[in-house]
């Protein structure tokens, strides 16, 4: 095992042997013990620090200051353990609560409430905007187009807004913080997601169908608003120069 | 403090979700009733169900009130202890 000390730096993990040193058992020690899982975990984690040290003071790198644990098996135990673990969960809640099957749906009656999908929400909400469809006088009090044209072409006004924002600010800031505007864009964006979802059901919220339309567009920039304030008061204190330089320490693209 | 919040936390799942799996059991007499709160309407309860009514009321107060414990009331006498020791000096 240790004959493979060498003073060339490996920073990609490799084979990961590094020779022990006093305190640190080695892989076959450790697994002669019973002294308990706590034991045992101190003594990975320490093996893992102590071969991330090595592999530190060997490197030639200067700029980034973590080398990291090797895949194997480091990470691959954490993961297999996280994977078990929620399998065995799905597996057990499948087993103890069994999902309800409802009778099979008849393709000749329509259902009383018909919904897409949650995450699609947003969207069906911007097909209910018939009362922001203006009547132009210059029409007669026409209006310029049906509201389920305007529904999509509402559609059309979000996804075009998403997709403006990346070049209206290229997003150098780190932490909302450093930018509270574009924050509060984002915190504006992300309620009016929610709201304009909740009157996508309006049917099912207890809640007066004219106040919620209301609602929809008045509490986005309320909590936009709050936003900034509280982002604009989390400035004082903040330190740009240490953020600036956490941002420096990252590799180049 | 950190080790507080843990024990806390997994009192609150792991009670949790044992008292979801017998509510869901013994409370939830319809998938659109309600439910985990509806009322238990087993006609003749053997000697199984009595404990699994038992343990489900027992999980439901143990992850309130081991949790509350574990995030109120123990960060809290520390606290104070903290205080006292600092005053008493």
């Amino acid at each position: 095992m240790s004959d493979n000390d060498t003073t060339e730096a490996r920073t990609d993990g490799g084979t990961g042997i590094v020779p022990p040193d006093d305190e640190t058992p080695t892989w076959s020690e450790r697994k002669t013990r019973s002294q308990g899982l706590s034991r045992l975990t101190y003594e990975y984690f320490e093996r893992a620090r102590r071969e991330d040290q090595d592999l530190r003071q060997q490197s030639s790198y200067v700029e980034r200051d973590v080398l990291a644990f090797p895949a194997w098996p480091h990470e691959m135990i954490r993961n297999l353990a996280l994977t078990s673990f929620f399998v065995g969960m799905l597996i057990f809640l499948a087993a103890t609560l069994p999902p309800h099957i409802a009778a099979p749906a008849n393709s000749s009656q329509t259902p009383a409430v018909i919904l897409p999908d949650w995450y699609l929400y947003w969207s069906f909400g911007l097909l209910k905007l018939g009362p922001l469809n203006p009547e132009l006088s210059l029409l007669g009090g026409q209006k310029l187009m049906a509201d389920r044209t305007y529904g999509v072409v509402a559609n059309l006004v979000v996804v075009g807004f998403i997709a403006i924002v990346p070049f209206l600010n290229k997003g150098s800031a780190r932490r909302p913080v450093e930018q509270p505007f574009w924050g509060a864009v984002g915190v504006t964006g992300v309620v009016f997601s929610i709201t304009i979802a909740a009157l996508s059901i309006k049917n099912l919220m207890p809640l007066d169908a004219n106040l919620l339309f209301d609602l929809t567009f008045l509490v986005p920039p309320v909590a936009g608003f709050v936003a900034y304030a509280v982002l604009r008061s989390m400035r004082e204190g903040y330190m740009f120069n240490l953020n600036r330089r956490y941002y420096r320490l990252r590799p180049p693209k | 403090m950190a080790d507080e919040f843990a024990k806390g936390f997994g009192i609150l799942s792991g009670a949790g979700l044992i008292w979801m799996v017998l509510a869901g059991w013994y409370r939830t007499p319809s998938f659109e009733g309600a439910q985990l709160s509806g009322a238990i309407l087993v006609e003749s309860p053997t000697v199984y169900d009595k404990i699994g009514f038992f343990l489900m009321d027992a999980m439901f107060w143990f992850a309130v009130i081991g949790t509350l414990t574990f995030w109120v009331l123990i960060p809290a006498i520390e606290r104070a202890r903290a205080t006292l020791a600092e005053r008493g000096e």
